[in-house]
């Protein structure tokens, strides 16, 4: 398990597999490599407080934005 | 005038005199068609030259003009497309050769509203391959280049419209903006780069990169050019499901209102995290140079923008992965090789880390208009860096090694993430004389005031004005 990421290469592999990609293929090295280097990035995410918000798209069709 | 003079006037001021009969869009045509001839072996600027149709246009509106039958700012102007906007029975590479030889079978909304204002198609430019890159580097025809330095990048995504546009092979060109793709090569070329709202502008017949960010724009060498285009393509588009069928204001008329009373905002933030000393001291003078002509100034904070970054990633790349799930099975091993390990990324990207960033964007869109409750207009640098050579994959800044992708789209994408509008205007430049963006953002549908302060600025100073040396 890479600590960092949270990806282990058996769960990577797997995940590769399943979406279709050719996990024989060298270039999953590189793959896993640059995973390992942009997702801990994204856990950001986690830290927020998203309590009442609900997934909406920015804008709301048809209507102006707030002024 | 001579034909360097031709392609060095903006839209307006060609419109101006091609309305008055002093200039003929044949003369203008044949202009850009030589600046695109010379400068093509140093630039490589555009994927596809229409020089043919190009000037069987022109001629067409000079018989037109001659008739009577004006159509407006746009008639006789020549113009380029990004070569992800669709234009019948032209091909679309969307940046990739996987795509060298598709062609599409209808006009997107935005060329076919250009056929309509009567400009003058010059030909499809070059950019990062599908629009997954902000350095306007490509492995399959070649990076662009920088007018104001060769060996350096223009910026992308959309980095041959930034390319053409500031070395005037083209007045104005299109760009599309997911994560700054419009607004970083404007700053890095030296011109003006617009991405109005989420919804204003159609995206029809664009190929897409992240549906929910992805923004058409102008790209041109002054704001009164960003404006009449604006004039001539916004306006809702039942083709198009995030079209908002909305007020429709003119966007020239307020041009010249000023900047006095405006309350203008200085996003603290951008000035805390790793910034190139001299691009901080060319914007803090710029920002100055509003508050002289009579902006209300002040620092604000807006905190969660640190976060901007990862929410709008994590959306994009899963959106991006979605979008071009058939491609990167199928073509992947022909793909730019960072284009092709970002679009496989979003395989691994959780469902439940998705809809957290949809939520987190709600929290983030309604802090902005929070923010926009202070303010009328946010203002901070486009950019943290100037160009830098073509190649680089990480950069220090303020003693701080960065990968260039988050470097370069770090103050942009905020802007993608809540939709709003927001500009890039030249400010100044590097002591190696290189171009530094200004970047002003606003309310939604709130482009007038946007636009009005970035063209006070940019008339009270003279770098838009300046010609890269070629």
């Amino acid at each position: 398990m890479d600590v960092k990421s949270g990806l282990s290469r058996e769960v990577f592999l797997n995940r590769a597999g399943a979406a279709g990609l050719n996990t024989d293929d060298p270039h999953m090295e590189a793959l896993y490599a640059h995973l390992q280097r942009v997702l801990p990035s994204l856990q950001a995410i986690w830290e927020l407080d998203v309590t009442d918000a609900e997934p909406v798209t920015p804008l709301i069709s048809g209507k102006e934005g707030a002024r | 005038m001579n034909s360097i003079e031709i392609c060095y006037f903006s839209v307006g001021q060609l419109g101006r005199l091609i309305r008055r009969k002093k200039l003929s869009p044949v003369e203008v045509v044949e202009a850009h068609l030589q600046r695109i001839e010379s400068l093509e072996p140093t630039l490589n600027s555009f994927l596809t030259l229409l020089s043919d149709e190009a000037m069987r246009a022109a001629r067409k509106a000079e018989r037109e003009i001659r008739a009577g039958q004006y159509r407006g700012p746009l008639h006789g102007i020549p113009f380029a497309l990004k070569d992800l906007y669709y234009v019948k029975g032209i091909r679309n590479t969307s940046g990739t050769k996987i795509f060298d030889t598709f062609v599409p079978s209808y006009d997107s909304t935005v060329a076919a509203r250009f056929k309509q204002a009567g400009a003058i198609l010059l030909g499809k430019l070059n950019m990062h391959p599908l629009a997954y890159g902000p350095t306007g580097e490509n492995m399959d025809y070649g990076p662009m280049h920088n007018p104001w330095n060769p060996e350096l990048i223009t910026g992308g995504s959309s980095g041959g419209s930034g390319s053409a546009v500031a070395a005037g092979q083209c007045p104005l060109a299109m760009g599309s903006d997911t994560g700054g793709s419009i607004r970083i090569p404007g700053a890095l070329c030296g011109i003006v780069g617009f991405k109005p709202t989420y919804g204003r502008l159609s995206r029809y017949g664009v190929v897409p990169l992240a549906w929910s960010q992805d923004h058409a724009g102008p790209m041109a060498r002054t704001v009164e050019d960003c404006a009449l285009t604006m004039n001539a393509l916004a306006g809702y588009d039942p083709k198009d499901a995030t079209s908002l069928n909305v007020s429709l204001p003119n966007f020239v008329s307020g041009l010249n209102r000023g900047v006095e009373g405006l309350r203008i905002g200085v996003i603290k933030e951008f000035f805390d995290g790793p910034i190139d000393p001299e691009v901080k001291e060319v914007v803090t003078t710029a920002i100055g140079r509003l508050r002289k002509l009579g902006a209300r100034v002040s620092e604000i904070s807006w905190p969660m923008v640190r976060y901007a970054m990862a929410i709008a990633s994590t959306i994009q790349m899963v959106e991006a992965t979605a979008c071009h799930n058939q491609l990167i099975r199928v073509h992947g091993h022909e793909l730019d090789s960072v284009v092709r390990l970002r679009l496989e990324s979003g395989f691994f990207i959780p469902a439940t880390d998705y809809v957290q960033s949809q939520r987190a964007r709600t929290v983030f869109y309604n802090q902005s208009l929070e923010v926009f409750k202070k303010v009328d207009l946010l203002a901070g640098p486009t950019l943290p860096v100037t160009a830098f050579k073509i190649g680089t994959t990480e950069k220090r800044v303020d003693n701080q090694v960065m990968n260039v992708i988050p470097l370069l789209t770090q103050y942009t994408r905020p802007f993608n993430l809540n939709g709003f509008p927001a500009i890039t205007v030249p400010c100044g430049f590097s002591g190696e004389g290189l171009p530094v963006g200004l970047q002003l953002a606003g309310r939604p549908f709130d482009e007038t005031s946007v636009l009005r302060a970035a063209h006070a600025y940019e008339q009270a100073t003279e770098w838009h004005r300046k010609q890269p040396p070629l």
